[in-house]
């Protein structure tokens, strides 16, 4: 019994060796991160890790030579005593002025954190379930940052790959040596925008406006977690980083804005059901699998089915309406924000028409664009 | 009367009550000896002093810091 106990003590230190050799990005530690916030950070936590250090090499190490040199088989007698005010008085007084000594560095580091002054560009983070949305403000550019791992891979059916639940469609480009401030809220619950490599965790809270900022000194893809428990898909919902030179990050701007622009006339051409079939699968993975599952059948007494539904089989303006405007009460979102009316014709279409749901019939682009329009005008007002 | 706690005393047992240590002699005497609203009234006293302490270290932090 104590040997397999053993056995398998040693088998696991030895993989978790083995594993730490094999993957270079395995760390116990924390990351000292690319801006200096997070390296100060990084620092402040080994200067506490060390003092912690000291603690427990004093006080195991006075214990356990106290435990030694008055064993009983050399005859050690206890000396009883109730109190001794004098040695309660060090114990005490000792760890207040640690505590104070710590306090001081990290209370520099922390004044420095929220302090978001003079921010060259403004990016809003919006938390949804289970998205991210950014809004570049003065750049007149939005989008959703959606996970992108195939479905395949998180059900097993596929091989895992490197970047498993920590990649996304979009990422949130930002440029280096520029003081970034973003601005995070929610749509819905609370979530938490999580970037170790920036030193950045804060809540996005519904209702309320939390600042944070990062200068980043190198170019890199960083990547994050929501950090704050919010449903099913809670891990299914990570942050991807991606921080470039200035001059690409300008050329970055100008062509995402530009394919927005591409987005907007294409949806006043004519597309064929085929076309719109084939685009709606992709974006029905990606925006309604999760709730609904790929084959449309959707979570019995949570999520309802669309497979032979009365709304995708009904009425065509029941069904836009849904899809555009969400149901409240329920966890089904308003998506007129979230895709562009090309994406939403294709994924209604596609609802129509995947699973056995046959109805022949194409929702087309222009006229969901045309039920967009008002809408946008009024919310900008 | 003669052993009854000065005001220094007094204040000293409050602030060990502060500090969570006290010594069983000064205990004895506090509890022999004192009456409760002594006792009270400076524990109010230092606690609202405590809190003032608190707030201007704060300040000057902050405006160490120029916020």
């Amino acid at each position: 019994m104590g040997r397999t106990i053993i056995k398998t003590i040693v088998s696991g230190l030895a993989l978790a060796l083995y594993s730490g050799a094999v993957s270079a990005e395995w760390e116990v530690n924390l990351t000292p991160g690319v801006t200096d916030i997070s390296s100060s950070v990084f620092d402040l936590h080994m200067t506490i890790f060390w003092i912690c250090v000291a603690i427990a090499l004093v006080v195991f190490g006075v214990m356990f030579w106290s435990i030694f040199h008055h064993r009983k088989s050399r005859g050690a007698q206890a000396h009883h005593f109730h109190e001794n005010t004098l040695v309660e008085v060090i114990w005490t007084v000792i760890p207040i002025l640690i505590l104070v000594a710590m306090a001081v560095p990290a209370t520099a580091t922390l004044v420095e954190m929220y302090d978001t002054d003079e921010a060259e560009l403004d990016v809003q983070i919006t938390g949804y379930q289970w998205k991210w949305r950014y809004d570049y403000l003065d750049q007149d550019l939005n989008f959703f940052s959606n996970l992108s791992t195939p479905r395949e891979q998180i059900s097993n059916e596929a091989d895992k790959q490197e970047h498993y639940l920590l990649e996304v469609d979009r990422h949130l480009v930002l440029p280096v040596d520029t003081k970034i401030r973003f601005l995070l809220t929610s749509n819905d619950v609370i979530h938490s925008w999580w970037v170790p490599a920036l030193a950045v965790k804060k809540d996005a809270i519904p209702g309320f406006i939390n600042e944070a900022w990062a200068v980043i000194n190198e170019p890199g893809i960083y990547r994050g977690q929501c950090a704050e428990l919010c449903g099913k898909d809670h891990g299914f919902m990570p942050v991807v980083v991606e921080a470039v030179s200035k001059d690409e990050f300008q050329q970055w701007l100008a062509q995402a804005q530009a394919e927005k622009q591409a987005e907007a006339a294409a949806a006043e051409r004519t597309w064929t059901l085929d076309e719109l079939m084939q685009q709606g699968e992709q974006v029905y993975v990606r925006a309604c699998a999760a709730c609904h599952l790929p084959n449309g059948e959707g979570v019995p007494g949570a999520f309802p089915a669309l497979k032979g539904s009365p709304i995708a089989m009904g009425d065509v303006a029941a069904h836009i309406d849904i899809v555009l405007n969400g149901k409240s009460g329920t966890a089904m979102q308003a998506f007129r924000d979230q895709l562009s009316a090309t994406e939403l014709a294709a994924v209604i279409t596609y609802e129509r028409n995947a699973w056995g749901n046959s109805l022949g019939e194409a929702v087309s682009p222009a006229q969901i664009a045309r039920l967009l329009e008002p809408s946008t005008g009024e919310a900008e007002q | 009367m003669s052993d009854k706690p000065t005001f220094w005393q007094t204040l000293m047992s409050v602030l060990a009550s502060f500090l969570g240590v006290q010594s069983e002699r000064n205990r004895q005497r506090d509890f022999r000896t004192g009456r409760p609203l002594h006792y009270i009234l400076t524990g109010l006293l230092m606690a609202a002093l405590f809190v003032i302490v608190v707030i201007l270290l704060v300040r000057w932090a902050l405006s160490l810091a120029g916020a």
